[in-house]
């Protein structure tokens, strides 16, 4: 082997020159050499020094024959084969306990972190100590090399430069073989490790940060006491500090930095999701994003800032010892940043607010749904979630899941109209303080309002939310009049804006204004437009939802005209709230009708008080009027502009003759007052109040006048047939039917079979005890009129007007065949621009025309429609 | 079994008013009569009637614009009759 070693390391040529004598004194140092060499490394007490100039003198014997790089092979061989048979296997062997174990089980067992703990430093230690044997055996070497070196030549950075080199060649000796040979869980008991001294830590370390806290509201000096605890706590926090830090020391000595590092900082990620986690959890009344950054600053950095100084410090205490240069002692780059601590400090802490943010944002964003749902109250959770996204800026995760969790939880067929549209106007604030430009909330919203488009009840909710305070929302009181108060702030808000243009005028403010633009986020949507035009108003985003504010306005008007029509008292004062914020939104013209409509109230409250007592005045002189039953003092009426109302249904019907002969004295009343206006009355539509007087007892109801008139007819004749009763009354059978089945249900009427099976008969209960529910009591009963409403819909108003169209459209499919519903609505735009006046939305045509669809007159197949033949 | 109405009892009811002008539409202004006229918002007494002596109704105020417009006598925009307001 040495000849070998001889023959391939040598110039051939000097082998030539080479005595016998010279040859024996290589083999000899080669071979002593050698053997001193096995000796020291494998020796584990051997006193170096002793065989030190022996050693030494082999060394530069063999140095002089030039063999230097040969000694310099074998000598790292030597250490690396004791490494490699010796050192390596009994390091790894500590661990075998743990070789066979699962993963899975591994944490069931929680390792006996005690154990673990206790095993790894050992093995470290033990470990340790053999590098540092071999290292000194290193340094002999070097020392020896450089003894006959320094006859060649002399100069000093060469020595630095050998010592430097050999020393790294052999830290790369020490990892690699390491490394070779780690077992697969060995990175997992670093884990564990670190798992374990941190959550000791970070127990010690919360407990003083919230004595820290308690003490800040105290703001008091520590007393003697407490200081005593918090040494003893301090002592505690070092010692646990120190232990982890030689730990980490002895893993970074032998090439684990980077395994060290990502155990370490995995741990402390894992601790700092689970605190953020534990502290946000399903709570989003309060805001937790401080706390997370109080505890982040309490915990893992402290625990940071301890062990990167305690390396530090370790680090120029211990490198005389291991060796001279300082400069051979940074292993990695990491030391560098216990050079600088603070940067070190600043990097981490930037990371793991980060990391915080992000979880926290997640956090959120999944819950996002549930946060909305409780929105006002859950008001921190957004503030938090907003301050994440400005340091995260991942607002497209936020729209991604959001809408997903829409579509899988809230539009579908069994939401409530009503409940997609509070979630949809809680959607609207809550994102609104996340993102004020609306970008985001262009995307989020616009699912839903396509959702919406495609509910039938969409309009009426949206009016009823709009108008009425508590109506409409089952989610109990509060939540109600939420949308009134919206349009309350945004009528302050319009004041201040139009305060602001005064002021644009000025040339200043104009100035300011243009300097305080900023440009659309970048995740805007160019084709949106920008973001001036798209404000955040909650109005104009429920209107976006139908589409034209002259349906909404529509709408509103058959609500308005219902409730106006079954008014008993002229009392409007809310609608005209209403109305005159709805102004303000829509425009004063657009709610014209509206106004005149209010005003007819008011104008019927006066016209009834001044016919009223003028009346009274002649019927006082007149002496038939004591005959009467029913005076004028019963009598109110509401008179109404009627051409600008919603069509009304008129149903005819014969009131009882008193109460028939007062409304037409009170016509002719009116019309001596108001010559030449005359009044029609319509005398299905208003409200009874009917107090009846049994002979034991009075009952209240209030009923349409159908009802009224039904009733009354049994005061004359107790028993009716069907066909009789509809006859008096002057009503269809069916509506007769429907209607006395409210008289039914009191108790009141009986039905019973008659002679002909088609014609039943009514009789009036004899006796009102058995009815049971006729209790004497005061409570009014009201006539829910199964939504028999006094106007008709807007639905049908729509198919009476659109209705002068259908011969149009008739004709054109018969012509062209088939036609899309763009084609349609664009040709009747253009062919009847005269006299009937096609005004109509897209979306109108489209119900009108999926009417048709239903009468069977049309047919719709592949997104056009058809003549059915 | 009989019963009363009491004095309690409230019947309220619904009416509409009409100028009964035997017309749909005022001939100026081609609004409705029970409507107003182009230049007022509400209808009834503040934006009455009137008929001419050849029994032609307008709105007051559509008919007193015409009037004023014309230099000379005005006539009735329907029939030509010299305008004179009905007694």
């Amino acid at each position: 082997m040495t000849v070998d070693a001889l023959s391939s390391v040598c110039n051939l040529g000097v082998l030539d020159s080479l005595s016998q004598s010279s040859i024996y004194e290589i083999l000899e140092a080669w071979n002593s050499f050698c053997l001193i060499t096995e000796t020291i490394v494998e020796g584990d007490d051997v006193n170096l020094s002793t065989f030190y100039s022996k050693f030494q003198s082999d060394v530069s014997s063999l140095c002089k024959f030039g063999l230097r790089s040969l000694v310099e092979e074998q000598f790292l061989k030597c250490l690396q084969d004791m490494l490699e048979k010796h050192s390596a296997p009994k390091f790894w062997k500590n661990f075998d306990a743990y070789n066979d174990v699962p993963h899975a089980e591994m944490n069931d067992r929680s390792m006996q972190e005690d154990e673990v703990e206790l095993l790894l430093c050992k093995a470290l230690e033990e470990i340790s100590r053999e590098k540092q044997y071999q290292e000194k055996c290193l340094l002999m070497l070097v020392n020896s090399l450089q003894l006959c070196q320094e006859d060649n030549t002399s100069v000093e950075g060469r020595h630095l430069d050998m010592e430097k080199i050999f020393f790294s060649k052999y830290r790369l000796i020490v990892s690699s073989v390491l490394m070779t040979a780690m077992p697969r869980q060995f990175t997992e008991i670093l884990h564990q490790y670190f798992k374990g001294r941190l959550e000791e830590l970070s127990t010690i370390m919360a407990g003083d940060y919230e004595e820290n806290d308690e003490s800040q509201d105290n703001s008091q000096p520590r007393n003697m006491d407490i200081d005593g605890i918090y040494d003893q706590k301090k002592t505690l926090e070092n010692k646990l500090v120190s232990n982890i830090g030689m730990v980490v020391h002895n893993l970074r000595n032998l090439g684990f930095t980077s395994i060290t590092e990502d155990a370490y900082a995995s741990t402390i990620f894992l601790l700092l999701k689970d605190k953020v986690y534990d502290l946000a959890g399903d709570d989003y009344r309060t805001s937790v994003l401080e706390s997370i950054k109080g505890w982040i600053q309490a915990v893992p950095l402290q625990f940071l800032r301890a062990l990167l100084d305690y390396l530090g410090d370790s680090m120029s205490y211990l490198s005389p010892k291991s060796t001279k240069s300082p400069l051979a002692s940074t292993p990695s780059s990491c030391f560098q940043k216990s050079g600088k601590p603070s940067e070190g400090i600043v990097r981490w802490q930037l990371r793991l607010e980060y990391f915080a943010y992000e979880t926290l944002q997640d956090l959120r964003i999944s819950k996002l749904f549930e946060i909305i749902v409780d929105y006002p109250d859950s008001a921190p959770a957004i503030e938090d979630l907003k301050q994440c996204l400005e340091y995260t800026g991942q607002h497209s995760k936020l729209v991604g899941s959001f809408i997903s969790a829409l579509k899988y939880r809230l539009l579908t067929a069994g939401a409530s109209t009503n409940d997609i549209l509070h979630q949809y106007v809680s959607t609207i604030k809550a994102l609104r303080t996340i993102d004020p430009a609306g970008v985001f909330l262009e995307a989020v919203g616009e699912p839903i309002r396509e959702y919406l488009r495609g509910r039938k009840d969409t309009i009426k909710c949206i009016v009823t939310m709009l108008t009425d305070g508590t109506g409409g929302n089952n989610n109990g009181p509060g939540s109600g009049d939420s949308l009134l108060e919206e349009l309350n702030r945004d009528e302050e808000n319009q004041e201040s804006n139009s305060l602001d243009d005064d002021i644009n005028t000025d040339d200043k403010q104009t100035w300011i204004d243009i300097q305080r633009w900023e440009p659309d986020p970048v995740e805007a949507d160019p084709s949106k437009g920008s973001r001036y035009k798209r404000k955040v108003d909650v109005l104009g985003m429920i209107v976006g939802i139908i589409g034209s504010k002259d349906q909404l306005i529509n709408e509103y008007r058959v609500m308005l005209a219902e409730k106006l029509l079954n008014k008993t008292d002229y009392d409007i004062d809310t609608e005209i709230r209403t109305l005159e914020l709805l102004k303000i939104h829509f425009g004063e013209s657009s709610m014209q009708k509206c106004e005149i409509m209010l005003n007819d109230l008011i104008d019927s409250k006066r016209t009834n008080t001044n016919v009223k007592t003028t009346i009274n005045q002649l019927s006082q002189t007149g002496a038939e009027s004591r005959e009467r039953e029913v005076s004028f003092e019963v009598i109110d009426a509401t008179i109404i502009s009627s051409n600008f109302w919603p069509p009304i249904q008129d149903e005819d019907v014969k009131i009882p003759e008193p109460v028939d002969q007062l409304l037409s004295d009170y016509a002719k009343r009116f019309h001596e007052i108001k010559t030449p206006r005359k009044l029609l009355w319509k005398k299905n539509l208003g409200t009874v109040k009917l107090e009846l007087e049994f002979e034991d007892k009075t009952l209240q109801f209030t009923v349409t006048p159908v009802h009224a008139s039904i009733i009354m007819q049994f005061q004359e004749q107790t028993s009716w047939t069907t066909k009789n009763l509809a006859a008096a009354i002057g009503v269809p059978v069916d509506t007769l039917q429907r209607r006395i089945n409210f008289w039914i249900s009191k108790g009141i009427v009986a039905e019973s079979l008659g002679a002909d099976s088609n014609d039943h008969v009514y009789t009036l209960v004899d006796d009102m005890a058995d009815g049971g529910k006729s209790v004497t009591n005061n409570e009014a009963l009201v006539a829910d009129d199964d939504a028999e409403s006094s106007v008709a819909s807007v639905e049908d108003q729509l198919r009476k007007e659109m209705a002068v169209y259908e011969k149009f459209i008739t004709g054109m499919l018969t012509n062209i065949g088939n036609m899309a519903l763009e084609r349609i609505h664009n040709s009747l735009k253009i062919f009847c621009s005269t006299h009937p006046v096609y005004d109509k939305s897209i979306q109108q045509l489209q119900s009108f025309l999926s009417g048709l669809v239903a009468e069977e007159k049309l047919e719709f197949r592949d997104g056009t429609y058809y003549l059915k033949k | 079994m009989q019963f009363w109405w009491t004095y309690k009892t409230e019947w309220h009811a619904v009416a509409s008013w009409t100028w009964d002008a035997h017309d749909e539409t005022c001939g100026i202004c081609r609004m409705a009569f029970d409507g107003c006229c182009t230049d007022c918002k509400l209808p009834g007494d503040d934006c009455p009637l009137i008929w001419g002596a050849c029994n032609h109704a307008f709105h007051l105020h559509c008919i007193l614009k015409w009037v004023n417009s014309q230099t000379s006598q005005a006539h009735c925009p329907m029939c030509r009759r010299e305008w004179q307001f009905k007694e």
